[in-house]
């Protein structure tokens, strides 16, 4: 199996770059070659005076599809290790359109222009410039037409699915129109100029009988190859008629299940539903479903041989054709429960992933609320082995939580932001390169009366605007011996529905233990427009909503403050002790603090397995608070972006205002009220 | 020797069968796929030229941009910055090998040259913000997608063609002779 640079992600390594050098001399050489550094020809296809177009452009298309094919055929590699574009309606119809316009006129397009560029032809050079004038102007109308470059995305859409025909199906015909294109040609140009040499020439005859052979070649192919992997899992072969019947259930949407289905039920915590990732660990690792296990096709059949015929079992890759497979062999093996997910994972990402904000369509209140929460499920990284199958490190998928040598990889990257958030005397002595400096406290003011609440979302986006932080970027928030400041950042980045940020595991602490990168100088910002979002906070609380929860069963009120405060032993508030029925867990007992000041979170198992004494399931209402919403806010994260736990609210004001409010109930070392244990 | 080269000038070696020359094409196509991963694409490594000027004129503006921005300070450090002058080099090298490199502004002899520069200046332009907007060209989209079967950039492919035909007529007299 080969691997593609894009599937290794590789595309940036200094490799990639002298391939992609090599490949595009390959590419000029082969444009020059077939006379596309002259605009007159290129021109001609509009006139029926030189179909050079056509011929040399659908010559390529059929031999690269046909070569793909074959490779994947043979089973040399995957169709999902090359990037595949995005289907956008709007942007590719109007583009295209526009395009049109600008080839009849310019009689370049990019690839010839350097082509024409090279063989000295000036309105290649004027058509270039122009193109480079396009681009930054594109850039700076940007933002009036944003709306209409994401108009009808449907992400990754295969014609032959969209059209619904079978891959080989669609292939065949697309050859033969493409054969039919090029006699068509030869016919208008001989009717046009008088000159066609290659009219019902042997040669293109032959060419054309070749690439009709080809294209029919790959229904002979693809069953063989299809039985050949049943095989390796003790399957019968799979024949051509079961492969139609199979399309033709895809068609039916007989046994699919849809993603946002998936979500809900796979969120719900549904006890026998079982999802089974098919491709390769190395793509498993980089992003998953969460929950999903990672089962090579050989070994599908044993893996989920306790699964069959109990609760549905759903496959996915990244597209139809390997789950179709995994599924037909399945069946015949005689399990009666599986389904395939409509459109693979990348459908899943579309559908469900998609933040509310990059979505073309605006969406009711109720669905970006659906997509919030399957946001926050679904982005978590979770341990999610049952089957004895190698599975990723907690951290490897979507992280919430990272390690320096993720962020050492990555400094530099475009969109990364990193924010520091030690005391300014340690910021200023040396920091990560690049990283912003920030104090978590200018978050926090007073609001209606109350100390140290979070900022309102205008005053939150200001700063973000100040620091030049960007919708779109991905946040890295790096502690000094304080891990509760990186998530007291985290509340004010979902706040404002910036859900792209992760914690820096061990702080600026271990960055230089480990002896990284670090230097003094300030980095260069410039200031940003970010959008104040008021609808993404659905998780503060206020005490009249903990009140209301009091002695309703079916609520967890977790109190993070350490015990003696818990108890009412210690105090600094107005009254001490703590909300009847709140149960106590230190928000220290979360994170392992090493003797040179490195906090790190503890391992996942440990807060899985402490946390699951206190709260019934997964979806159970859960309020966190401490005094201030300082180290709640910790709690909140481990809950949430750890654990998973999928109703989790933050009372930022905390026992601040819940002592100072005597018309409230306490409870203390007096008078406790018991909760689980 | 000068009129060896003088000859040589004055035939150009003809250009190849166009099919051989699109299978071809259609090779380095599936090498591109398969050693990279990702198609042929050349509007890409335009536009990274285009940030990468507009950097040096307004570098704070065009990392505070929306579009730009998300290169980055060094948008040129990409792979389709590379192909695009590995394209350029290719097609340098089958030029000189063919003798058809010559300095000329290809028109109709019945067009004057400021009539096909405008026109070839407007085109690029046109061209510049279309392959941002389809997010490829005629490379990337048309010749890339279409031989991965993407339903966006045989839709793409589709339309232009369309709009060529379309807007052809009222073109024409640049290639007047």
């Amino acid at each position: 199996m080969i691997n593609t640079l894009y599937s290794l992600d590789a595309l940036g390594s200094s490799r990639a770059l002298f391939l992609a050098l090599l490949v595009g001399f390959g590419f000029g050489f082969a444009l020059e070659r077939a006379g596309f550094s002259s605009s007159r020809r290129l021109a001609g296809v509009f006139y029926f005076t030189d179909m050079a177009v056509v011929k040399v452009m659908f010559s390529a298309l059929i031999t690269a599809m046909l070569g793909l094919s074959y490779m994947v055929g043979f089973g040399w590699m995957r169709l999902d290790q090359v990037f595949l574009m995005p289907t956008i309606y709007g942007a590719q119809i109007v583009g295209g359109l526009l395009f049109g316009v600008g080839f009849v006129m310019g009689a370049w397009c990019p690839g010839t222009a350097a082509a024409g560029l090279a063989a000295g032809r000036i309105d290649a050079f004027v058509f270039l410039a122009g193109t480079i004038g396009g681009s930054v102007l594109f850039n700076e109308l940007f933002p009036v037409i944003r709306s209409l470059y994401t108009a009808g995305d449907r992400g990754t859409q295969m014609i032959y699915a969209t059209v619904g025909m079978s891959r080989n199906g669609f292939t065949l015909a697309f050859t033969l129109a493409a054969v039919a294109a090029f006699w068509l040609s030869e016919w208008a140009e001989k009717a046009r100029t008088g000159r066609g040499p290659y009219l019902g020439s042997p040669f293109l005859k032959a060419f054309s009988l070749a690439l009709v052979v080809l294209a029919g070649g790959l229904f002979v192919l693809s069953p063989a190859t299809a039985g050949a992997s049943a095989k390796s899992a003790g399957a019968a072969t799979v024949t051509a008629t079961d492969e139609t019947v199979l399309m033709e259930k895809v068609e039916q949407a007989l046994d699919h299940i849809e993603p946002e289905e998936l979500a809900n039920r796979l969120m719900a915590g549904e006890p026998n539903l079982v999802v089974v990732d098919v491709r390769p660990a190395a793509e498993f690792n980089a992003f998953h479903i969460r929950g999903a296990l990672n089962v090579p096709l050989a070994q599908l059949a044993a893996a989920l041989q306790p699964y069959q015929n109990r609760g549905p079992i759903v496959l996915y890759s990244n597209g139809m054709t390997h789950p179709a497979q995994a599924r037909d062999s399945l069946q015949r093996q005689g399990f009666g429960n599986v389904y395939m997910l409509t459109d693979g994972l990348q459908g899943f990402r579309d559908r469900c992933l998609t933040p509310v904000s990059l979505r073309p369509e605006p969406l009711t209140t109720v669905d970006a609320a659906r997509v919030n929460a399957w946001r926050a499920f679904f982005a978590m990284p979770t341990a999610s082995a049952k089957v004895g199958v190698a599975t990723a490190p907690v951290s490897a998928a979507m992280p919430r939580v990272v390690e320096t040598d993720w962020l050492a990889a990555r400094l530099g990257t475009p969109g990364l932001k990193v924010i520091d958030l030690r005391p300014q005397p340690e910021y200023n002595t040396a920091h990560i390169p690049g990283s912003l400096s920030l104090n978590v406290e200018s978050f926090r003011g007073n609001i209606g009366g109350v100390p140290s609440m979070l900022l309102p979302p205008p005053m939150l986006a200001a700063q973000f605007s100040l620091m030049g932080l960007q919708p779109l970027d991905t946040i890295v928030v790096v502690s000094g011996d304080k891990l509760y400041d990186t998530t007291l950042a985290g509340m004010a980045f979902e706040r404002l529905g910036h859900m792209d940020y992760v914690v820096m595991n061990g702080g600026y602490a271990k960055w230089a233990q480990e002896g990284r990168a670090a230097n003094a100088a300030l980095p260069a910002v410039v200031e940003s427009g970010y959008p104040a979002r008021r609808d993404a906070d659905d998780f503060t609380v206020d005490f009249r909503t903990v009140a209301a929860q009091l002695g309703k069963p079916g609520t967890v009120i977790i109190d993070v403050r350490p015990a003696d405060f818990y108890t009412g032993k210690k105090s600094d508030e107005a009254r001490a002790g703590h909300i009847p029925g709140a149960l106590n867990r230190p928000f220290s007992e979360d994170v392992i603090t090493s003797p040179d000041k490195a906090v790190t979170f503890k391992p996942i198992d440990a807060l899985a397995a402490a946390y699951s004494q206190m709260i019934p399931s997964k979806d159970t209402e859960v309020i966190v608070h401490c005094r201030t919403g300082h180290q709640a806010s910790q709690t909140v994260f481990v809950l949430k972006r750890l654990l998973g736990y999928s109703s989790v609210r933050w009372y930022d004001a905390g026992w601040t205002e819940w002592a100072a409010r005597p018309e409230l109930a306490i409870a203390n070392e007096t008078q406790d009220l018991t909760g689980r244990k | 020797m000068t009129t060896e080269m003088g000859n040589t000038r004055r035939n150009p070696k003809p250009y190849w069968n166009p099919y051989l020359a699109g299978v071809l094409l259609g090779l380095v196509l599936l090498a591109s796929f398969v050693i990279l991963g990702a198609g042929l694409g050349a509007s890409g490594g335009i536009a990274r030229i285009g940030a990468s000027l507009s950097m040096c004129v307004a570098a704070s503006h065009t990392l505070g941009s929306e579009y730009f921005g998300k290169w980055g300070a060094k948008p040129l450090n990409y792979y389709l910055v590379f192909m695009f002058v590995g394209t350029f080099v290719g097609a340098l090298f089958s030029a000189l090998l063919a003798n058809r490199a010559r300095i000329q502004v290809e028109r109709g002899a019945a067009a004057s040259v400021p009539h096909r520069l405008a026109y070839a200046l407007a085109g690029g332009v046109i061209i510049g913000f279309a392959s941002r907007l389809a997010q490829g060209c005629t490379s990337g989209q048309g010749l890339s997608g279409g031989a991965l079967l993407l339903t966006g950039s045989l839709v793409f492919l589709v339309c232009l063609f369309a709009s060529g035909y379309a807007t052809a007529w009222f073109v024409r007299r640049q290639w007047h002779d």
